[in-house]
């Protein structure tokens, strides 16, 4: 429940990297800000790292109370698969499988495990994602032991009932049609299809009402049996606990967790290949009750472990943030909209670049027409380093605070771990960013991340907008949101007709 | 709320910002955070707490005042004067809060409540006094000219789209204050609307400034890695030669009067999917010392999946796809909410039923030993993870100070909390939680209109 004046953004704080060149702008008036003093060196956390025999892999970050740090930890169990390894009909059932671990074990019910972790001022989360199925919990330091022992028991022996596939089955439903209705989140959705179409990022991680319809017990255990083993997991723990300690408790809670005989699927990249054969869209969802247009670009970017992912970041940052370039175009220079952004996002195979701001239906065309012309703009002049030196420093200062609580601290060594990165690529970030130069950036963007190969998606009031959106992109498309099918790659119900100018005049 | 990042992968944390009083369990330890306060001639509150474990600082200005304080006709005010204070000032450019924070690595914020407006930035600490001079100034005095102003108003216009036309419950959040109040600003969205936006002008700008930005209704709260006697110094440097104006400061003296019936409603929505049930009662303020039972309460009520809203509405009965409750305690009264959307196919008042029959609950019977240790660990548990960062210590420092008028009580509440017994628990639940202190409201889809 979010009103405004009652929230507050809860937010981490600066672990400090500091930038050493320190940009003030020359101000020609009354007085000028003091001067920074001599910047301040921090040390980043050393994660460290056991593989027990089964294969599972144990990963310690220790931020004890003696050493600054709060009387907290968080661990996760991350299975290097999620809602990719979905079947094309069963859309959403790698999400379920692991939304089920905590709905059940052989010796415990649902209420059990939330009774039992809450109990010790915890709590425990299971969910899908791209590329990997995560179980969490997060629980005061003294309770460590009894807090993972529910986590071992809910990935290891997870009890699938029936009566919890259902009640999750009525949940998930009711979950996705009031995200249906919300045009930012709708917009997404239909973004995914239209970057990857049929590939496997293409569908819904949640599942449509079509897919979760049909996703049976078999279907879960045969996914869990194949995918929740030790040489195919990753443990992270963090926060208040000594190393030894942490790797005593793993070996005892994991090491007799065996793998299957048989081999796990094999992975192949073929992202690129396959993406390349998608053609992009200029794409508009017809939703006349939408109370403001969710517009969005998006196109193919790149791999996790791409040599250009630093490149990609860097980028990125140049458009994205406050002071980034979308946001000093879309709100800040003309106030239409309360907040543009754009993410990389960065997978096993290739993921989305995305880039989105949500405006009154009226000024939908004009944003689109921005958010294309400033990814234009990044191959067809160089970034001057007053301005890129700055978006360095918002990366590398967004990094530094993301590590500062144990839960984000996890979750960024999780992420490298998942990746076959080196953990050490912590310490490197800094250094990493830094060699971005403004020629590197103009290189990436302009064989990268072309405008030409951008698809845009609008959810909103087309009869306020879509006259002057084919004004910009004579090969707009229109769907109605009632004609929408989110499980196809056309997007559109079988049998219904283009929606056309007739159907949208006012 | 200045600046709202649209949550592409979770980018933006939003909590809800309530009364949340911690407690010191018999097995943990809860850090106290020791912190130093003085008031400097000009009567600005400064209160400050060293932390050296990482090379930054988080420096918030509470300024005492709020959405209660918007000008009449001008509803949205407060907020949208938040947002203004991020363009020229005296010294310096639009934006340049963002050159000095940004720009360098940190980051920089501000959100509007019912009572107070904060700004706050958290940054590498060789920074901290370039941005003390920046708190100042905005503070001495702001130039900011038409065309900025109406550009931004646009921006907040936006917002108010963003987060309560666009999501399917966005109107039900204005509803609540709307109808829980009838007589206190509190009924005035802070969000405000877009015809008494479209009304300010830039005069109510400068006259809001002078009335209530001023150093004797300011209180400054450093957190981090400083060294306290060179703060001092600063802070006497920058803060104390703004000067306190002789002019009294206006406060809001309205009276809530107490509710003597029950008043129920029924409202429609374009883009509802399921429809939502909403009941608040009045509560005492936030400083009160029935705050902390009302507080574990609704720990006992809400407080994780094991909790008796969710295992009763969600779980066992499946009536709802989400219940809970709220203490949301403000300065002068506050309000105790409880809120479910439903679980298709049901009607909203089997979840009415069904979440009165938990507040009887729980006047009727004692919560065991077990469920209120619980109820206090997860206080405890969300009162860590509040104070793990600087930005999380001044925050509550700032809260305490403020909103509860003593900055040690970010410290002993802990204690007080941790008193709390199951009496304590049925005696509030009875006082406040009774039939005729009761607002219902129903927020239904467009297409119910007509009883359907």
């Amino acid at each position: 429940m979010v009103a405004m004046k009652t929230t507050l953004q809860r937010i981490a704080v600066v672990v400090l990297f500091l930038v050493a060149t320190t940009p003030l702008i020359a101000i020609a008036q009354q007085e000028t800000p003091p001067a920074p003093a001599a910047p301040r060196s921090t040390t980043l956390p050393k994660p460290v790292e056991r593989t027990l025999k089964n294969g599972l892999r144990v990963i310690v970050i220790e931020r004890t109370v003696d050493h600054g740090g709060m009387p907290l930890i968080s661990a996760q169990l991350l299975v290097k698969n999620g809602g990719e390894v979905d079947p094309p009909e069963m859309a959403g059932l790698a999400n379920m499988t692991a939304a089920l671990l905590t709905k059940g074990t052989q010796t415990r019910t649902a209420p059990q495990i939330a009774e039992a972790i809450e109990a010790l001022g915890g709590s425990i989360n299971s969910g899908g994602r791209w590329d990997s199925s995560v179980a969490g919990v997060g629980v005061i330091s003294s309770k460590t032991p009894q807090a993972m022992e529910i986590l071992a028991d809910v990935v290891r022996n997870p009890s699938f009932k029936d009566e919890e596939i259902e009640r999750l089955r009525q949940q998930t439903l009711d979950q996705l049609r009031v995200a249906m209705r919300s045009p930012g989140q709708l917009a997404r959705f239909v973004a995914s299809r239209v970057v990857f179409g049929d590939t496997p990022y293409g569908h819904l991680l949640t599942g449509t009402p079509e897919s979760i319809s049909r996703i049976k017990r078999d279907d879960i255990v045969r996914l869990h049996t194949t995918y929740y083993r030790p040489d195919n997991a990753i443990l992270i723990i963090g926060g208040d606990i000594k190393a030894d300690d942490a790797f005593k408790l793993a070996e005892r809670l994991f090491g007799d967790w065996n793998n299957p005989a048989t081999p796990l699927p094999a992975f192949k990249a073929s992202g690129a290949e396959l993406l390349s054969k998608i053609k992009p869209r200029v794409l508009v969802i017809d939703k006349p009750d939408a109370g403001q247009a969710a517009v969005i670009l998006t196109r193919p970017a790149l791999q996790r472990t791409d040599p250009d992912y630093f490149r990609a970041l860097v980028t990125n940052s140049v458009l994205s943030g406050f002071s980034g370039r979308l946001n000093q175009e879309i709100r800040i220079k003309r106030g239409l909209s309360y907040g543009a952004a754009s993410i990389m996002e960065v997978r096993r195979d290739v993921g989305p670049f995305t880039a989105t701001a949500q405006t009154k239906n009226e000024t939908g065309a004009e944003v689109a027409g921005l958010l294309m012309s400033e990814l234009a703009r990044l191959s067809s002049e160089p970034v001057a380093d007053v301005e890129l030196t700055p978006r360095k420093a918002v990366l590398i200062g967004g990094f530094g605070r993301s590590l500062e609580t144990t839960g984000g601290l996890v979750s960024q060594v999780g992420a490298l771990a998942l990746y076959g990165l080196s953990l050490s690529e912590i310490n490197n970030y800094i250094n990493n960013v830094q060699g971005v130069s403004a020629s590197d950036v103009q290189k990436f963007a302009g064989s990268r991340l072309g405008s030409k190969d951008a698809s845009i998606v609008i959810v909103g009031d087309a009869s306020k907008f879509l006259d002057k959106l084919r004004q910009q992109f004579p090969n707009v498309e229109v769907i109605r949101a009632a004609d929408l099918d989110l499980n196809s790659a056309n997007l559109r119900r079988a049998g219904s007709t283009e929606a056309g100018n007739q159907a949208v005049k006012p | 709320m200045r600046r709202f990042f649209i949550a592409l992968l979770g980018l933006a944390l939003l909590a809800l910002y309530t009364f949340s009083a911690p407690v010191a369990s018999a097995q943990t330890r809860v850090p106290r955070i020791n912190f130093k306060e003085r008031t400097l001639p000009n009567g600005m509150r400064v209160i400050s707490a060293e932390d050296h474990s990482s090379p930054t600082v988080s420096i918030n200005v509470w300024y005492h005042v709020g959405s209660k304080d918007d000008p009449e006709g001008r509803s949205g005010f407060a907020h949208l004067f938040e947002h203004i204070m991020f363009k020229s000032t005296r010294n310096m450019k639009s934006e340049m809060m963002d050159r000095l924070t940004e720009d360098v690595g940190g980051q920089n914020n501000a959100f509007t409540a019912d009572d107070v407006t904060v700004y706050w930035e958290i940054i590498p600490s060789n920074y901290l006094e370039t941005l003390l001079w920046a708190e100042a100034d905005r503070l001495a005095g702001l130039n900011v000219n038409n065309e900025n102003f109406l550009s931004e108003r646009d921006v907040v216009k936006e917002e108010f789209r963003q987060s309560y036309m666009a999501p399917p419950y966005g109107k039900l959040n204005l509803l609540i204050d709307q109808k829980s109040f009838t007589t206190h600003p509190y009924r005035r969205p802070g969000i405000g609307n877009i015809d008494e936006l479209n009304a300010a002008s830039l005069e109510n700008v400068r006259a809001f400034h002078e009335t209530y930005y001023r150093p004797d209704n300011a209180t400054l709260v450093v957190v981090g890695d400083f060294d306290q006697k060179q703060l001092d110094a600063w802070v006497d440097k920058y803060m104390a030669r703004i000067p306190k104006p002789a002019t009294p400061l206006p406060r809001v003296n309205v009276k809530e009067p107490e509710r003597t019936k029950e008043a129920r409603y029924t409202e429609y929505g374009p883009n509802v999917p399921l429809p939502a049930v909403a009941i608040t009662y009045l509560a005492p303020s936030a400083a009160s010392d029935d705050a902390f039972a009302l507080t574990v309460a609704d720990a006992i009520l809400s407080g994780g999946t094991s909790s008796r809203l969710y295992q009763s509405l969600v779980y066992q009965k499946q009536l709802a796809q989400s219940a809970n409750s709220f203490v949301d305690l403000r300065e002068d009264l506050g309000l105790v909410q409880l809120r479910a959307i439903l679980a298709s196919g049901k009607k909203p008042d089997e979840a009415e039923a069904a979440l009165l029959a938990e507040i009887k609950r729980l006047q009727s019977e004692p919560v065991s030993a077990a469920e209120l240790e619980k109820a206090k660990n997860h206080l405890v548990a969300d009162r860590l993870r509040e104070i793990e960062t600087n930005n999380g210590k001044a925050a509550a420092i700032g809260n305490a100070a403020v909103i509860l008028g003593d900055a040690n009580r970010v410290n002993t509440d802990l204690d007080r909390l941790q008193k709390i017994s199951a009496s304590d628990i049925q005696r509030v639940m009875r006082k406040y939680f009774s039939d005729t202190n009761r607002v219902v409201i129903y927020y239904l889809p467009e297409s119910m209109r007509g009883g359907k």
